[in-house]
Parts: structure tokens; C-alpha cells; sequence
């Protein structure tokens, strides 16, 4: 999970590799203060799959590599 | 989830931000006033529900995701303090987490170049850059360190 400096770099790395997902660096703020946001509350509990699948649903991330089961 | 479970869980975040690094099972044992054994116990539990990740060698932390006991390629300077990260993703999870800008630096896997990203407002100052992840979802957990 690894951001780069171009999509063009992506492929240069991935070297004939299956493609995985890519996304912005904008969604991936998004993704990440909706999926981290509440890891140091004091009031925080165990995420279900259900609402982790639903933080990705939300965001539009939606193909079959965002599906957590 | 046991709430004993979460306590240590809790206790066991809140001290890796306090010190910049994991706890050992000694330093939250000392904290809740736990015997190691007791600490060890309970992080196994929380390993289980991937709630942090131990060392299976050692039963230390090995995360306590987005934090990483390890130095990695996502280093994550935030309010003053800076810790490693497991990933990209992890790496702004410490702002989110902590609710503070930050600066992460890395480098591009592909040619090595420095990457040097601010997230202010929760939002990138370089929005050219570009988020690949290799494993689907569904198998993050089969190997999150590789993951």
C-alpha cells in the first residue's frame, strides 16, 4: 500500500504484475480519516466488517478488491 | 470484545503515541498494574480480533495499526512528535487518528525519488500523487505485514 508519483510509475513498478487498485492521494485522505479517525477515542470500539465495508462503500470504493469478504 | 480488552487496547494506543514508540508488555503492566503474563495474554486476544499485531516470536507489538513498532518507508512527523507508519494509507491514518496536520516522508517505490506529503485540514498539499493497493481486501489479513 504505497503511495507514487505518477500512475505512469505504477505501472513501471508493478512490472506485468495483476494491477490492484489505484486512487488519488485526495481519496486516500478521505479514506483514511474516515477509516483512523477514531482510533485513539476513549470511547472507541471494535469496528464490525460491516461498518469498515460500509466506510469503503461510501467512498465509492466499491470494485471487488475493496470487498472485505 | 471484553471492555478489559478494550482498556488494554486503549492503554496500549494512548502509550504509543506518549512514548513515539510501542510499549513493551512492562510498560502498560505497569500502567494498569498488570503482570506481564496478564498484558501478554490480552494483546494475544487482541491480535486474534486484529485489533494490533503481535510479534509472534517475541508477543510485543509489532502495530498497533496506523502505528508501526518498526521503521518503514512512511515516517510521520504530527504535533510535534513523529512515529513510523505500516503503509501510505496508515501514514495519514496518524493525522486522522491524532486529528492534527502532519508531514509524511517517503519515497516513490518505483524510482526512489523523495515524497514529501502535508496533510493539512485533512486534505494533501500534492494532489499529483497517486495510492496503488496490490492485495484485495478480503486477504489483507492473510499477511498484513506484507499487506
Amino acid at each position: 500500500m504505497n503511495l507514487f508519483r505518477s500512475e505512469a510509475h505504477i505501472d513501471n513498478w508493478l512490472g506485468g504484475r495483476t494491477p490492484g487498485a489505484t486512487i488519488t492521494v485526495r481519496r486516500l485522505c478521505d479514506l483514511a480519516h474516515d477509516w483512523w479517525g477514531d482510533r485513539l477515542d476513549p470511547e472507541w470500539q471494535p469496528h464490525t466488517r460491516e461498518q469498515n465495508q460500509a466506510i469503503l462503500d461510501d467512498l465509492g470504493l466499491t470494485g471487488e478488491l475493496w470487498r472485505l469478504a | 470484545m471484553e471492555q478489559a480488552d478494550v482498556e488494554l487496547r486503549n492503554a496500549t494506543y494512548s502509550m504509543f503515541v506518549e512514548l513515539g514508540r510501542a510499549p513493551t508488555a512492562a510498560d502498560v503492566g505497569n500502567r494498569l498494574r498488570l503482570g506481564r503474563t496478564d498484558v501478554v495474554a490480552g494483546w494475544r486476544r487482541l491480535h486474534d480480533s486484529h485489533a494490533l499485531v503481535l510479534n509472534q516470536h517475541t508477543d510485543e507489538i509489532r502495530m498497533a495499526n496506523p502505528f508501526s513498532a518498526v521503521p518503514t518507508a512512511y515516517r510521520v512527523s504530527a504535533g510535534g512528535r513523529s512515529w513510523y507508519a505500516n503503509c501510505a494509507w496508515d501514514a495519514i491514518g496518524i493525522c486522522a487518528a491524532l486529528h492534527v496536520d502532519g508531514m509524511i516522508e517517503s519515497s516513490c517505490p518505483d524510482c526512489g525519488e523523495a515524497i514529501s506529503l502535508h496533510v493539512v485540514d485533512a486534505l494533501p498539499n500534492d494532489e499529483a500523487l497517486f495510492f496503488h493497493c496490490l492485495v484485495p481486501a478480503s486477504r489483507w489479513w492473510d499477511d498484513i505485514v506484507f499487506t
